[in-house]
């Protein structure tokens, strides 16, 4: 009776061993993300190492694994908007070349979503089917600040590039 | 109505008797013991005690120029350190005073509302209020997209007070982003001073670091706009909203 006990205790241990061990393995990965990008910059360059920002982002914590948003507002717009459609509209980049295209529908492909603020698009006198890459009713939001607000308020976390 | 208005007058002298120390013993340790199970009254006696710290912070910070000057040609620098080493002990032993007191009241971490000089905000944000809380950074110079943040935190403001719904919103700027809030290069004034006038509900924030870097790195006199009111670090200050649950948005 006293081994049969022992053995139980014996077991016991170990199991609780596995399960701590099982949880702290768990720990070291990165685990569920929610995640908001925000562009309101119109420096190519800068957007171009946003969306590496993000696919490294995506690499090391798995696309199973995040919901991840771009919001963006003001002259963040320029990341979307294709160069032949600059001269009717009042930014002052378009940087939706080919190869920002490509990124993007790589990003996209990886269930990145891109919202689009409705104030800007007035502002600034963008048609968003026709000058924008890629943007249909469901991606544009009434104002990218709130926006980034109300992503916040329900858990998503804040990254500027 | 009058009764409650009357209860406060009588709240906050008792409170403001606490914190120039002038009750007795036993009168504090009663007033602390029914400070325990009042919130409201709680966090009301530590909106005062920042309110008195920041006076006081800002007070040293718009004198320094002055007395740096007076020094320089009184030859008087060594005096003008030691009131300013004073007056930075005197402010750390508020902090380590108020961080013991708090302590001591025990019950939940309040949410301090430090910038609140003229009670412009409608009571201190504690845990589990629906009241939504955005603090936004501005850092950088660009003045269209200053004035679009201000649109933007105008239509907010306007759709949540119509909704009925709380909001707070502070601007904090600094380094090259407290143009938006200096005399001289603002291109918001207008806009600033009408918004803070209707809003009750909304702070400018500007840093006074970088108000002091200016001067001494660029000899730059800083005239902020009135509505700005000033903080020791811009950055800590937005640290610290974050570490208290705001919303953070960089501009």
């Amino acid at each position: 009776m006293k081994r049969l006990t022992t053995l139980f205790t014996a077991a016991l241990v170990a199991l609780t061993l596995a399960l701590s061990a099982s949880t702290f393995a768990e720990g070291q990965g990165y685990g569920k993300q929610k995640v908001v990008y925000h562009i309101n910059y119109d420096n190519p360059k800068q957007q171009a190492g946003a969306m590496r920002n993000i696919q490294n982002h995506i690499n090391a914590v798995g696309a199973e694994n995040l919901e991840l948003k771009v919001v963006l507002h003001g002259k963040g717009l320029s990341l979307l908007l294709e160069p032949d459609a600059l001269k009717h509209t009042k930014l002052k980049f378009a940087n939706a070349t080919d190869e920002m295209q490509a990124k993007i529908s790589g990003l996209k492909d990886q269930g990145v979503a891109f919202n689009v603020c409705a104030n800007t698009l007035k502002g600034k006198k963008i048609n968003a089917e026709s000058d924008l890459y890629d943007v249909d009713k469901a991606d544009i939001v009434p104002s990218g600040v709130a926006e980034l607000a109300k992503l916040q308020a329900r858990g998503y976390t804040y990254i500027k590039p | 109505m009058r009764r409650a208005n009357g209860k406060h007058v009588m709240d906050n002298h008792d409170l403001h008797a606490l914190l120039d120390d002038e009750l007795s013993p036993a009168d504090k340790l009663a007033l602390m013991e029914r400070l325990q199970h009042d919130d409201y009254r709680r966090n009301a006696l530590c909106e005062l005690r920042n309110l008195k710290e920041m006076v006081k912070t800002a007070y040293d910070d718009i004198a320094l120029p002055e007395t740096q000057e007076n020094a320089l040609a009184n030859t008087t620098v060594g005096w003008t350190r030691l009131r300013v080493a004073a007056a930075s002990v005197a402010a750390s032993l508020i902090l380590v005073f108020t961080t013991v007191f708090t302590g001591q009241l025990g019950g939940e971490p309040s949410r301090l509302v430090l910038l609140d000089p003229a009670g412009k905000g409608t009571r201190p944000a504690l845990p589990g209020d629906e009241e939504m809380r955005i603090v936004f950074h501005v850092s950088g110079h660009d003045p269209e997209s200053s004035e679009e943040i201000l649109r933007e935190v105008e239509s907010m403001l306007t759709s949540y007070g119509a909704e009925g719904k709380k909001l707070r919103i502070e601007i904090v700027a600094h380094g090259k982003g407290l143009a938006m809030l200096r005399e001289k290069l603002s291109t918001q004034k207008q806009k600033i001073a009408e918004l803070s006038k209707h809003f009750p509900n909304l702070t400018f924030v500007a840093c006074m670091n970088t108000v002091k870097r200016l001067r001494v790195e660029q000899g730059v006199i800083v005239n902020l706009i009135p509505e700005a009111i000033p903080i020791h670090s811009g950055v800590a200050h937005v640290v610290k909203r974050q570490q208290e649950g705001w919303i953070y948005i960089q501009v």
